[in-house]
């Protein structure tokens, strides 16, 4: 028997101006946690998508057991025994944890009738093997992400999959979450389901991990086993270059004076399909000319919530917000760009890109400021800003969703500078772009803080909060944890902050007194 | 930790009157139908009577049989609008069959219900394959079929079906057992789409595909056989009424059911169906029938206009939306405490 599960040989796939993967070969070793790394856009989660049936590659092979395999649906891939926990929670909200783990297959007595105790059973077992105690029959919608998450994992052990590809697991989880997925991962490795994982944080890696396969730029670009394995060549391999330890760049010129100041803001958490929401508690904090905060935290500490609540796009339950000293009322997006708040968010495709108009219209877009526009004058404040931002775009009247994620970022970061905003933030600046645009993202922030803006952004990254930021909030379950300077940044210190604490885990419901 | 104590107990009555007001809020269909009996039954002797709710029940199983395929389109996020045009086409088909083809009721029915399928067939692919909009694919299969029904006999009237074909009758004048044929008809069919709905693995489906089409598809659904199932449920539904009000009238008519399909999205949403699709029930859209069939039938005994029905059978349907709209906020805005509650209780 081969050491080799799966091996997939010579992977490409195209998407509209941008190769995600350039001819990729990739194994799955048997009954061993298979580690993929690299940064976001490099092509892991695609080369998932295609393992698990979701995409088709344009070109390439895949073997099974040395058998060459053709994936074309994800229920063929369930077939064959390949699970995938996307990295995007896909549940379906509005039906019972029982019925979410057996959708698609449902187990049915005489060929028509759902068999539902037997689903409660089994699902409970599953759970059970989690070490979840959920009621299978509470309906998802009602469920924190985390444990949304557990109904996924739930859905891959009770199918008995072989491979279970786990796309960043652990980005919602508390730590006590985290920690029991671990077992899981391990136990169900010596159950002999060969495990491939997907991580950004180096630690989990190192301490799961027994073969490491490095993706950069759609290529795999080292692959070695644990014990050739050290956290300097991961980085190194997945930068390409030695591991940065500051940002090299404009140096800031940060006034005294503050430009924002936000005052005990409070969100109420909400459950439900659309309007999921974390809580944010008494949040403040101040942010001068010329400077970048960060706000840091794990998914579901409230980050975005935040964020969305200074833009106007969510409804801010209670707190105050100052520009420039003076109290402004911000009840919706046109107040806070009025008061020179804007936001590039989190998800550009659903909340920022409008695909079907070109380049040059999506900049401009709600830039009017006079009932007429010139044109004349909106092509060249367009231009100037491409130029600025190095939008590499051969035509502007091309639709935008020619451009490269980098670029597509870039195009969101100049709608929002044609606003002459006063305070800049950015929802996870560098999802989704490649390792160049990415430094280059990290370039404009410092240039236009270093000419007097302020900027907010937020991340999910450690090392991205670490090198961009002058001054970072440590958000954990919708409370400032932490404020920690420049020089206070650390990995230890941003991870230990951010983690919710055994004790509180389950506070998400609690009372907080 | 005393203040902690005095929060939780204070929680807990506010979760259980909330709970209350969820259930009433959840069964408004089933309320606002006990009241509008108990008001019209005050307000007029004859309206509860053996003799009226034949009349009205009759009446109402044209618009629930029609709700059922409705149900099922919007509980996926689709919707149907042909269904109102495709009863007429169906019926016009079975006169056409019966009086230029000379055939028996049966085979008038047979191809009836085959053209209806058709029809829904096409919705069902502009909206799978074609990628087309199911608002707008079945707004142009609207005017498609009412077109085709006009078509088949140059706009005029087949009349006398009865007296070339005997058993055409049976279906909208039969009774058995005191009970009019399309009542049984009406409850045949609610219990075979609630036990689909409810019990098979079609069903779940369809409320999977409703609530997140994205994740229904990964987690292996056939998202495209769920929706085909539903606009061919949806035009089988419409053949059945075209056919009972041929029978009912004895003759088929072009224009029969035009703004049914209005009628049949307003019982869905009466009944607690999200446009958005995903939520609801297929007995609430029997309620939700009813609720109107009552309206309509009690303002007629008072005596008031068809005009003023109008008016308020309109305010009836918003009102109903705005209410749910209200319990679905509400729900999210109670949920943490209803969570804790059951945290408390050992859950």
């Amino acid at each position: 028997m081969s050491d080799v599960l799966l091996e997939a040989r010579g992977i490409v796939r195209l998407y509209p101006g941008n190769i995600a993967l350039k001819g990729v070969n990739f194994r799955i070793h048997r009954d061993k946690v298979n580690v993929l790394i690299g940064e976001n856009g490099a092509g892991k989660s695609t080369l998932m998508r295609i393992l698990s049936g979701v995409e088709q590659a344009d070109d390439g092979e895949i073997f099974l057991e040395g058998q060459p395999v053709r994936i074309r649906s994800p229920r063929e891939a369930t077939a064959l025994g390949i699970a995938i926990m996307h990295q995007e929670l896909s549940v379906l909200p509005n039906l019972d944890v029982a019925e979410n783990i057996f959708a698609g297959r449902e187990l049915v007595r005489g060929r028509t009738v759902i068999d539902k105790s037997t689903e409660d059973d089994l699902a409970q077992r599953a759970l059970a093997r989690l070490q979840q105690r959920l009621k299978v029959n509470r309906q998802v919608a009602q469920l924190s992400l985390g444990t949304r998450q557990m109904v996924e994992l739930a859905r891959t052990i009770a199918h008995g999959a072989r491979i279970l590809i786990l796309d960043e697991p652990t980005s919602a989880l508390s730590t006590s979450e985290a920690s029991a997925l671990f077992r899981v991962v391990e136990e169900l490795k010596a159950s002999g389901v060969s495990i491939v994982y997907i991580s950004h944080r180096l630690h989990e890696l190192l301490h799961l991990g027994d073969h490491f396969t490095v993706f950069r730029s759609g290529q795999v670009v080292g692959e070695a086993t644990r014990a050739q394995v050290t956290r300097e060549w991961i980085v190194e391999r997945m930068s390409g270059r030695p591991e940065e330890k500051t940002l090299n760049g404009a140096k800031l010129q940060r006034g005294s004076e503050v430009l924002l100041e936000a005052r005990g803001l409070t969100l109420a958490a909400s459950v439900g399909d659309e309007a999921a929401q974390a809580p944010v508690h008494d949040v403040s904090f101040s942010l001068s000319k010329g400077e970048i905060v960060g706000i840091y935290g794990l998914l579901g500490a409230g980050r975005t919530e935040l964020v969305e609540a200074l833009a106007g796009n969510r409804k801010l339950g209670r707190g105050e917000i100052l520009v420039r000293g003076k109290t402004v009322r911000i009840g919706s997006v046109s107040d806070a760009v009025r008061a020179g708040i804007v936001l590039v968010p989190e998800d550009r495709q659903r909340d920022g890109l409008v695909p079907d108009l070109s380049i040059r219209e999506n900049i401009a877009l709600a830039a009017t400021s006079g009932p007429v526009v010139s044109r004349q004058k909106e092509l060249e404040r367009v231009r100037s800003l491409v130029r600025e931002l190095r939008i590499a775009a051969r035509d502007l009247e091309l639709p935008v969703i020619a451009l490269s994620g980098g670029n597509q970022q870039k195009v969101l970061l100049a709608r929002c500078l044609m606003r002459d905003p006063v305070v800049l933030m950015m929802d996870e600046p560098t999802r989704g772009v490649d390792v160049g645009a990415k430094t280059e993202i990290y370039r404009i922030l410092r240039e236009l803080a270093a000419r007097g803006l302020s900027v907010i952004f937020t991340s999910s990254e450690i090392e991205e909060t670490r090198l961009l930021a002058d001054r970072v909030l440590v958000l954990c379950q919708g409370r400032v944890r932490i404020e920690l300077q420049k020089d206070e940044l650390t990995d230890e210190a941003l991870f230990a902050a951010a983690s919710p604490d055994v004790v509180s885990t389950k506070s998400t419901v609690g009372v907080h007194a | 930790m005393a203040t902690l104590q005095v929060l939780t107990r204070s929680d807990r009555l506010a979760s259980s009157s909330a709970r209350t007001v969820l259930l009433l809020l959840r069964a408004r269909a089933l309320v606002v139908l006990v009241l509008l009996v108990i008001v019209f039954s005050a307000l007029t002797p004859v309206f509860f009577t053996t003799n009226n709710f034949a009349i009205l029940t009759k009446h109402v199983a044209l618009s629930a049989i029609l709700a059922i395929g409705t149900t099922f389109a919007i509980l996926t996020g689709g919707i149907d609008l042909s269904l109102g045009s495709v009863a007429g086409l169906s019926g016009m088909v079975a006169g056409l069959v019966i009086t230029s083809y000379h055939q028996g009721a049966f085979a008038a029915i047979v191809a009836a219900i085959l053209v209806a399928l058709l029809v829904g067939l096409l919705n069902g692919f502009l909206v799978v394959r074609a990628g087309v909009a199911p608002f707008i694919a079945t707004l142009g299969t609207l005017y498609m079929a009412r077109g085709a029904a006009l078509l088949l006999s140059s706009g005029r009237t087949f009349p006398n079906l009865a007296s070339k074909s005997s058993a055409v009758a049976i279906l909208g004048q039969g009774a058995f057992l005191h009970i009019p044929v399309p009542v049984w008809l009406m409850l045949f069919l609610y219990g075979v789409a609630a036990f689909v709905a409810s019990r098979t693995p079609l069903g779940r489906h369809i409320y999977g595909v409703g609530g997140n089409e994205r994740a229904a598809r990964l987690a292996g659904i056939e998202v495209s056989k769920v929706k085909l199932f539903t606009y061919l449920t949806s035009a089988f539904g419409a053949a059945l009424v075209g056919l009972i009000i041929a029978s009912q009238l004895d003759a088929s008519h072009p224009a029969t059911g035009e703004s049914f399909e209005l009628n049949a999205i307003a019982a869905v949403v009466l009944g607690g169906t999200s446009l958005s699709g995903g939520r609801g029930s297929i007995t609430g859209s029997l309620l939700g029938a009813f609720v109107i069939g009552v309206l309509a039938d009690g303002l007629v005994m008072l005596g008031i206009s068809e005009f003023w029905q109008m008016v308020i059978t309109g305010a009836v349907i918003v009102l109903a939306v705005a209410i749910d709209q209200f319990q679905v906020r509400l729900q999210a805005r109670l949920l943490p405490f209803l969570l804790r509650s059951d945290i408390e209780a050992g859950a």
